[in-house]
């Protein structure tokens, strides 16, 4: 009887436990509900140090380039002797400190190429929130160096940043980039370069606009711009219609205008 | 009025916290294994009464006192488990309540009116049940017993509407009627348009189904334990007997599982494709490969436990020799179901195969191949049960052998079609290919429907090859039995997992996320761990209601002497 | 079967117990050594070698176990090797070298490797409902490629998306649009092979648009490691890009993309 109740014991445990060992011999994936980051006034710099780290191995996707020492500089550990990115991000630029050379990598990752990679990073303010920018910075800057983001970086950064991931595009008025009319930021902000060519930077796949001056007029490049099928640069009629006819929704008056007279201007 | 209700329930979300706290395990493990444990309790007080009253019938029809007998053995079962699953109900109740009040409170708004006839119900179906239980001596003879198998189905009624109506509960939960949005106010949802949303039919009929399976494999663990602590060959006849009929059932309802399943998924698809995709492919997808290893399991075990019992069956000799053949078929089966799409490797293996796709077996990975495995296996395990049919009797009919070439090119047809789609499907796209199931299934459903029926005109007056040897079964066919039971359990764990888990960090998909530390979904390890424990808490629950029941009064075993009629009951 | 075996070996051939060890190697050599032969194939990670074999060992054990007579035949050898004293030297040689293999087998569960360990890469993870593409939002269920509907210009935008393809996706994805282009071997994963049946000719033409707008970077969880060298193209590449150079990958592989018309159910994956 106790024999038959113990053997009766043994067949339900070992079913019971071979389950659960199969089921914890696979790779465990657990379902994450997705982070939204909100930062307060008086958020420590430990704090953003933690929220930094998570999005620089999470939604930032850093580590797929940096740390494999082959697409882009290593951050977390050594580069070449420099030592990691905290120890030598306030000498890379001659003027500029820490904070305004990570946060430059991250606005406009092509201003300053380390030598010896390519320019293949992408925007990250693009992608990622003011505060996830700056929590970013912050963790990079506890790599080696001083934390000096604070709370107050991030409201200004919201301001003066192009546009956020979200996005403040679409007809709502506020126009591209926040709404600044600095032509470099709208061009930046569009993505003009993805195609074009401007100063040396960009795609070749539309028409070189360094010389964009030369070939109309303002009011040529406005009409263009609102209605890209108006008029198609010679040795380009196959491409005609690839052109978002998009931009004139996106942008506002006064920055439709900037953009005009900025390369109207590049003769 | 809507505005003062909305100004309200703010005011009380405000007031009251949005959750519990639960010490050691917390909160969500709490409502997990409240919710599990009463979920198992009521599948068996479900399942049950369905064949006990279909084992009734057979009595009163078949003029069998037998299975009245063992009808009435699973009623007293019931007593104990009845009172079992409301005491978990309301552990559970009280867990959602106190650490998850604010949900509690919006599920309450909408559901409110539903949730008293809930109650309602379940007293008509408590004084149901012990009428039917105390009565059964009363009502024994003549137009009295009809009466009292009248009851029996009036409490499958209760049973089934009190199962529809807690459905709509988690069914709304899982898909929400699209016009729903995060700020809709509960008070405003009509009742009825949240009851009837895209995947509570599904649901239902699935868990109808599988109720049966489970009380089934359990009243089958049942017997077997009765079995192997028999002290006479008297009891161990009647208990293998029991053992057969609860196994029987609990197969035949697990075939045509699958059709129910393919039924919810395809809502599930339909609702909200993401949703769909997380299930299928997204981070749940390892679970099916887990769910294809416990059916692999079930399938084998089930067969194994059929081809032992031929040992006890005169006349059993003449298929003895092609059940290998059976066997052969059904490990395949289970090699190609299980093969997983996306295969564990470490990189060297990565590297060699070109990713985590293998270039050869990555096409027994795609669901061509594994509905053409699970329906052969499913037409492979028929015909063990024909076979084990047909073991004990030799037909006497003129067209015996006409007949049974037609069942054997059924067969062949329908092994024929299942192959042909299941090969077609790599040479199509998607959406034909998901068409191409429809038909393997169908194939599948109409040889055993139309085999099944010449197999019983077949039968009538067939020659007996000797009385059936009941009892006269190795043990380790009575462990086969257990191993079912569990796995049976588990498997419910882990479906219940899936349906829960694909919410992801919603209550309610979609309109009402859950904010608690607890929202992220666990991995599979944890969720087994669950499952496993709810498992264990189960069983060990049921073992004690079974010794109670085994306390109260003797069991029913078949009296010396009418073990004879034996051998008539080969086929049910 | 058919051809007669010497009266030892034919002892052998019957007996359940030898039948038994007979299955089980063969399966091993079939799995391990016979399958990466075949055309086309592979080596079988070990995680599927061990799945394969531990189904084959139930089969085997059911086989030995359904019939009273054959059971008690195949328990007989391994009685008689446990007990029996004229087989002392066979018993101490199993029981020593089932001892070292369980140790062996600790040992190497133990054992620290260099190898990074294995990953669930979901090749295909679930996709968001809706996506944020530079600033606007694109809701991907139900979503078809919007190029389509302009039947009479479908040759114009086949033509960019060539000059997509070749411009941006050739050098990983290769020029037979089979994943091998000139730097596919330093990847890992390697680039998606189009022609296979098993990756865009499984998935929705918005399933892709997802991809190629959000890269590596994008992927979620189940999706991880985050080892994707593909890049966010929506970084680079216009909406319309996109679009045309899926309408490309269809047309030249000859796939029809899976549609929306009726939703799809069943184990896909």
């Amino acid at each position: 009887m106790w024999a038959t109740n113990a053997k009766i014991l043994g067949v339900v445990l070992g079913t019971l436990a071979l389950y659960t060992l199969i089921a914890n011999k696979i790779p465990q994936v657990q379902s994450e509900v997705p982070q939204t980051l909100t930062l307060g006034a008086n958020v420590t710099s430990e704090q953003l140090v933690a929220a930094g780290e998570k999005v620089f191995n999470g939604i930032g996707g850093c580590p797929t380039c940096h740390g494999l020492g082959t697409r882009a500089p290593n951050l977390l550990t050594d580069e070449k002797g420099q030592g990691t990115v905290g120890a030598r991000c306030g000498k890379r630029e001659a003027g500029k400190s820490c904070k305004q050379y990570l946060y430059e990598s991250l606005d406009n990752p092509t201003a300053y190429v380390v030598q010896g990679y390519q320019p293949i990073m992408p925007v990250m303010t693009r992608q990622l929130s003011p505060a996830q920018v700056w929590s970013v910075i912050a963790f990079l800057e506890s790599q080696g160096g001083t934390v000096d983001v604070t709370a107050s970086d991030i409201p200004a950064a919201s301001t003066t940043a192009p546009a956020p991931a979200t996005g403040a595009a679409g007809g709502s008025g506020s126009g591209l980039a926040g709404g600044s009319t600095d032509p470099k930021a709208i061009i930046q902000a569009a993505g003009c370069l993805a195609c074009h060519k401007l100063d040396g930077q960009g795609q070749v796949i539309a028409p070189d606009l360094t010389h964009v001056g030369s070939r109309r007029d303002a009011e040529s490049i406005r009409k263009k711009v609102l209605d890209p099928m108006s008029s198609i640069a010679k040795g380009y009629e196959k491409l005609a219609g690839i052109m978002p006819k998009t931009f004139g929704t996106m942008m506002n008056a006064a920055q439709l205008e900037a953009l005009a007279q900025f390369l109207a201007a590049h003769k | 009025m809507t505005d003062s209700a909305l100004l309200l329930l703010q005011a009380a979300a405000d007031t009251t916290r949005a959750y519990g706290e639960f010490p050691v395990i917390g909160a969500r493990a709490a409502v997990w294994i409240a919710a599990e444990v009463h979920l198992m309790f009521a599948a068996f007080v479900l399942g049950v009464p369905m064949f006990a009253v279909v084992a009734e019938a057979i009595g009163l029809f078949g003029k069998d006192q037998r299975y009245d007998r063992l009808a009435r053995e699973f009623t007293r079962l019931l007593l104990v488990a009845y009172s079992a699953t409301a005491i978990w109900g309301a552990v559970l109740v009280f867990f959602l309540a106190t650490l998850y009040p604010r949900f509690w409170a919006y599920l309450t708004t909408i559901f409110g009116p539903s949730m008293w006839v809930y109650a309602g119900l379940f007293f008509c179906e408590s004084f149901t049940l012990y009428l039917y239980y105390y009565g059964w001596d009363r009502w024994k003879y003549g137009r009295t017993k009809l009466v009292h198998w009248g009851l029996g189905i009036l409490l499958n009624v209760w049973g089934t509407v009190v199962m529809f109506i807690a459905n709509s509960w988690l069914t709304y939960m899982m898909t929400p009627p699209r016009d729903i949005t995060p700020t809709t106010d509960p008070a405003t949802i009509k009742l009825w348009h949240a009851i009837a949303n895209a995947t509570w039919m599904p649901i239902n009929v699935h868990r109808v189904i599988a109720n049966v399976v489970f009380g089934g494999a359990i009243v089958a663990a049942y017997a077997s334990y009765r079995f192997l602590v028999a002290k006479t060959d008297e009891e161990r006849a009647h208990y293998d007997w029991m053992g057969y009929v609860g196994n029987f059932i609990a197969i035949s309802a697990l075939i045509v599982l699958p059709f129910a399943g393919y039924w919810l998924g395809r809502e599930i698809y339909q609702y909200d494709q993401s949703m769909g995709i997380t299930m299928m492919g997204g981070f749940m997808s390892w679970l099916w490969v887990i769910q294809a290893f416990l059916i692999a399991v079930l399938f084998l075990t089930g067969n194994y436990y059929l081809w032992i019992g031929m040992g006890r069956i005169p006349g059993a000799e003449r298929f003895q020799p092609y059940t290998k053949y059976l066997l052969l078929v059904l490990v395949l089966g289970a090699i190609v179901w299980g093969t997983p799409h996306t295969m564990i490797a470490d990189s060297k293996e990565l590297a060699a195969m070109g990713g985590s796709h293998h270039p050869l077996l990555g096409a027994l990975g795609v669901m061509s191949a594994k509905n053409t495995a699970v329906n052969l296996m499913i037409l492979t395990t028929f015909l063990s049960f024909l076979l084990y049919r047909r073991a004990n009797t030799r037909p006497v009919v003129p067209w015996a052998r006409t007949g049974t070439l037609i069942q054997a090119a059924m067969f062949v047809v329908a092994a024929g079609v299942v192959l042909f789609y299941g090969i077609r499907g790599y040479f199509v796209e998607a959406i034909v290919r998901i068409g191409f199931s429809v038909y393997q299934v169908l194939a599948v459903l109409a040889c055993i429907v139309c085999v099944t029926v010449i197999d019983i005109l077949m039968g009538r007056g067939a020659a007996s090859l000797g009385a059936i040897r009941w009892g006269k079964m190795p043990p380790r066919s009575q462990y086969a039995l257990f191993i079912l039971a569990v796995t049976f359990t588990w498997l419910m764990g882990l479906m219940g997992f899936a349906r829960s888990g694909i919410r992801q960090y919603w209550h309610v998909w979609q309109v009402m996320q859950d904010t608690s530390k607890y929202a992220a979904t666990p991995a599979l390890g944890y969720a087994s761990k669950m499952i496993s424990l709810c498992v264990l808490i189960f069983l060990s629950l049921v073992g004690f209601v079974f010794w109670l029941g085994g306390l109260a009064e003797k069991s029913t075993f078949v009296p010396a002497g009418e073990g004879e009629k034996g051998a008539r009951h080969v086929g049910h | 079967m058919s051809a007669p075996l010497p009266p030892a070996l034919r002892r052998y051939a019957g007996h359940p117990f030898w039948q038994a060890v007979a299955i089980l190697v063969l399966a091993y050599v079939l799995v391990v050594w016979v399958v990466p032969l075949l055309p086309g194939s592979a080596i079988v990670p070990k995680s599927v070698v061990l799945q394969y074999m531990v189904t084959v060992l139930v089969g085997v054990l059911i086989y030995v176990s359904d019939s009273e007579a054959r059971w008690t035949r195949f328990k007989e050898p391994i009685n008689a090797m446990l007990v029996e004293p004229r087989l002392r030297v066979v018993r101490s040689g199993v029981l020593t070298a089932v001892t070292a293999v369980v140790g062996l087998v600790a040992y190497g569960q133990v054992k620290t490797t260099v190898a990074a360990p294995p990953n669930l890469r979901s090749i295909h993870p679930a996709p968001p409902t809706e996506i944020t593409f530079r600033g606007k939002s694109i809701t991907l269920t139900g979503l078809e490629n919007p190029l389509r509907q302009h039947a009479d210009s479908l040759p114009t935008y086949l033509a960019e998306g060539k000059q997509v393809y070749y411009r941006n996706c050739l050098p990983c994805h290769g020029d037979h649009l089979d994943g091998l282009g000139h730097y596919a071997s330093g990847f890992n994963p390697l680039p998606a092979n189009f022609q296979d049946n098993g990756t865009i000719a499984q998935l929705t033409e918005s399933f892709v648009f997802w991809r190629v707008a959000k890269g590596g970077p994008g992927l979620p969880r189940e999706g991880t490691p985050w080892n994707s060298a593909m890049p966010k193209w929506e970084d680079f590449l216009t909406e319309r890009e996109i679009w045309s150079v899926i309408l490309f990958l269809y047309d030249q592989t000859g796939w029809k993309p899976r549609t929306w018309e009726k939703a799809e159910s069943g184990g896909a994956k």
